[in-house]
């Protein structure tokens, strides 16, 4: 079963397989670095436990649950690189 | 030697430090307007360097140069069409991969660029080093490293800004070369639009690229030529090539080169300092927005700017309120009894009263919104209050305009403008009002006070905020399912690390949007309020001031009374000539003739004239119902009024709900109409507005009216 960023829990890594969402969301996504390949971390989740907040590329993104869903990961141990 | 003009646009991510390089750039030499057609704030500036004469332009803040936002558009139809001499990109050194991505679209567009490497001292102080030189290279733009806040670098930046436009420059361009699969069809694509006389303005390179992204912008400008029937076979041909062999679409193959790009130019120039120790911003994230903090500490900050705002407002708006009585005082004295001391005392002072009473709290929302953006928690609040704002189809960050609006929706409606999508903005626009501002208060005390014990009073004026809230609600969901279908702006929203803003900028913020207000709000509020005068004002009715003066005459003449009987009897005569004309005034006429469709909320005419004036300032309802019921100058706590209210037979406890109801929902007052024009573009979104409003307010009066009269019987 494919795993997606919502999947993850807090402080777990992954990598991006895939985004696949559409129209603007995508535009959004693509644009601020979650494409292929990326890697990135789940930080935190809002108090109401949506939206969320992760780590990429240096800096911290928040998206919805909703949008997070999209983006197929795959897990990697926290422990390389 | 004649002074050379150079045209200098600023460019950046949202965060960058573009506002505050600005304000390092150009002091506080700057204006702002709005790019045509939106209400996106255009700030310009100009300074002197050397022999040249530099005008700064601040593009919008973005992360892409796509055709999603209006942002994104008005900036790259900006280098494209207005074509600046030199673009300076502003990039934040202590993020640099993400804002190198905007970097990467300007290689695209072959612009002359420098790339300001902002907050350096933050890069430093992290103990990051960058290889300058070979980033200047990969990227083919000079790198000036800056810091707006510690103002280093400043003045390189200039003398490059001079050294590229002179065209003295010493690093060639490169070019971003995507996979060969997409590189072949942008040089057949290129290959067509040579010869297309219209494009000749365009890089071709750019076109290619912007069309195998599916943007719009350039599919309809490239679409009215005849090429474009062979263009879009290559465009289909490429996108089948690319799913057979990668699974994925030219839009995405081309970001993630991009990306490829910049990873790749990080990893050779960059070094992070090894130890990972969490960052301060990790650190204060960890409480200020975990699970259990976060919404509490949430709305202590809700509540202490709303505090900050109307709090400390109360004061300056006290004094100035002071002042304009004073000036109506000192008017009054010096003019002629008459028309022109009317139109001046009444008209135009009280007018321009009016509208620089609201200056303090336009002042200081501003300066606590500035304060909360520049530290960077504005977007933390979104992150935790998304979730309900969800729910009614609304962002996160609709939430503070939201609040604001209980204190008064002027500097909320102003607020909205962080809201980026229109739909988004136009429907938290149009809910503010129902949000009870301070200005309706009086009504309600008024009217609680005259017909409700003691003991309810609370609970009755709690109950109207919960309504106007719930219409609130219902009418975002409302109007997200009706007009504004589908726009909705995604949350995908950067959250910035954790800054100290100066004083400086912050102050500078708040200025100009009190500016804003007083230039464009002010005038339309002022003539408003000239004319709710002369509605009612006029007609004169000559008769009616005959009898009046002989009223006075034989007060005065009357020996038998007391000085003291006789200036109550003076004041009497005056209220009520008062009254009588505003019955005969243009107003008095209004409220009968509109007495028929109130008259199922169990309003009379005296009511609907007390609405009326109400649009000048939801207070002036209580002043008005002072005048008709014969009281001269009342405020909400008049024990006689409230008296005169509960004496009248036509006015009953339903009455009352039914007004305070009325008052909380129906449209509101003409400052607010003055900036809600201004803010949503168009008088077609007040009439809209206008119209559900009132008929939101009708309904509920007309069911909160009948059925209290069916219970009380
Ligand atoms: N340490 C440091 N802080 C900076 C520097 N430049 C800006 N800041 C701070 O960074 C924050 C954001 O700066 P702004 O100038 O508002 O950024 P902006 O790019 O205009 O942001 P938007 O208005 O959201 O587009 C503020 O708190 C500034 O004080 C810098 O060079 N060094």
């Amino acid at each position: 079963m494919q795993i997606t960023l919502s999947d993850l829990d807090i402080n777990q890594e992954g990598q991006i397989v895939t985004v696949q969402a559409e129209g603007d969301v995508r535009r959004r996504l693509l644009d601020m670095g979650l494409v292929r390949g990326v890697k990135l971390k789940v930080l935190r989740k809002a108090p109401l436990g949506d939206p969320i907040a992760v780590f990429l590329k240096g800096f911290h993104l928040s998206l919805r649950i909703e949008e997070a869903k999209c983006i197929i990961v795959k897990k990697i141990s926290n422990d390389d690189d | 030697m004649a002074t050379k003009q150079i045209k200098v646009a600023l460019l950046g991510n949202p965060n960058s430090g573009k506002t505050s390089l600005f304000n390092a750039l150009a002091g506080t030499n700057q204006k702002v307007g709005n790019f045509s057609g939106v209400t996106i704030e255009k700030y310009e500036g100009v300074l002197k360097y050397e022999s040249y004469e530099i005008k700064l332009i601040d593009l919008p803040g973005t992360y892409s140069l796509t055709a999603y936002s209006p942002e994104e558009v008005i900036a790259r139809n900006y280098i494209i069409e207005d074509k600046p001499d030199v673009v300076i990109d502003v990039v934040d050194g202590s993020s640099l991969e993400r804002n190198l991505y905007l970097t990467t679209q300007l290689m695209e567009l072959e612009t002359e660029m420098i790339v300001a490497l902002n907050m350096f001292d933050e890069v430093e102080k992290a103990g990051t080093k960058i290889d300058i030189k070979q980033l200047q290279k990969l990227f083919g733009s000079h790198i000036i490293t800056t810091s707006a806040v510690k103002k280093t670098g400043i003045s390189s930046l200039l003398d490059h800004v001079v050294r590229v436009y002179e065209k003295k420059i010493d690093i060639k361009k490169n070019k971003l070369t995507l996979r060969l699969e997409i590189e072949d069809k942008l040089l057949d694509i290129c290959e067509l639009l040579k010869g297309v006389k219209g494009l000749k303005k365009y890089n071709h390179r750019w076109l290619a690229i912007k069309l195998m992204e599916n943007d719009k912008e350039v599919y309809n400008l490239v679409k009215e030529y005849p090429v474009w029937i062979q263009l879009e076979e290559i465009l289909k041909k490429s996108i089948i090539d690319c799913k057979n062999k990668y699974q994925s679409d030219p839009e995405v193959l081309i970001t993630e080169d991009r990306h490829a790009f910049i990873h790749g130019a990080i990893k050779e120039t960059v070094e992070f300092p090894s130890t990972k120790k969490k960052t301060l911003t990790e650190k204060i994230d960890s409480i200020i927005i975990n699970r259990v903090l976060g919404f509490p500490i949430f709305m202590g900050i809700m509540w202490l700017v709303f505090q900050f705002t109307f709090k400390l407002g109360e004061a300056p708006m006290g004094w100035i309120d002071l002042f304009f009585e004073f000036l109506s005082g000192v008017a009054t004295s010096v003019l002629p009894e008459g028309m022109v001391q009317s139109i001046i005392v009444d008209g135009i002072i009280a007018g321009v009263g009016g509208v620089l009473v609201f200056l303090p709290n336009i002042l200081l929302l501003f300066i606590a919104l500035a304060f909360l953006e520049g530290t960077g928690y504005m977007a933390r609040a979104a992150f935790v209050i998304d979730k309900i704002m969800h729910k009614i189809g609304l962002h996160g960050k609709s939430f503070i305009p939201m609040i604001t609006g209980f204190g008064c929706s002027i500097p909320a409606i102003m607020a909205t403008r962080t809201l980026k999508n229109r739909g988004d903005r136009l429907t938290t626009i149009m809910i503010i009002p129902f949000m009870s501002c301070g200005a309706k208060l009086p009504v309600y005390v008024l009217l609680i006070s005259a017909f409700f014990s003691t003991g309810a009073a609370g609970n009755v004026l709690f109950g109207i905020y919960v309504l106007g809230i719930i219409v609130a609600l219902l009418s975002a969901k409302i109007l997200k399912k009706t007009l504004f279908i589908g726009e909705s702006e995604p949350f995908v929203m950067e959250l910035p690390p954790y800054r100290m803003p100066t004083i400086k900028t912050t102050l500078i913020q708040a200025k100009i949007k009190a500016f804003m207000y007083l230039k464009k709000a002010g005038t339309i509020i002022l003539a408003a309020s000239i004319l709710i005068w002369a509605a009612s004002n006029f007609p004169q009715n000559k008769v009616l001031e005959a009898r009046y003066e002989e009223q006075i005459n034989q007060v005065n003449i009357n020996r038998s009374l007391t000085q003291e009987k006789k200036d109550e009897l003076l004041s009497n005569i005056e209220f009520e000539n008062q009254y009588m004309q505003l019955e005969y005034s243009i107003a008095g006429r209004l409220g009968k003739s509109i007495e028929p469709f109130i008259k199922p909320l169990g309003f009379d005419w005296k009511i609907g004239v007390a609405l009326g004036t109400g649009l000048a300032a939801k207070e002036v309802v209580v002043s008005t119902l002072g005048t008709i019921y014969s009281l001269g100058e009342v405020d909400e706590e008049s024990v006689d009024l409230a008296e005169k209210l509960r004496a009248d037979p036509d006015f009953t406890l339903a009455t009352a709900l039914s007004l305070m109801i009325f008052v909380l929902l129906y449209m509101p007052c003409i400052a607010a109409i003055g900036v809600f024009k201004k803010e949503a573009g168009a008088w077609k979104w007040i009439v809209i507005y206008a119209i559900y409003s009132t008929s939101a307010a009708w309904i509920l009066s007309f069911t909160a009216y009948r059925v209290t009269l069916f219970i009380t019987g």
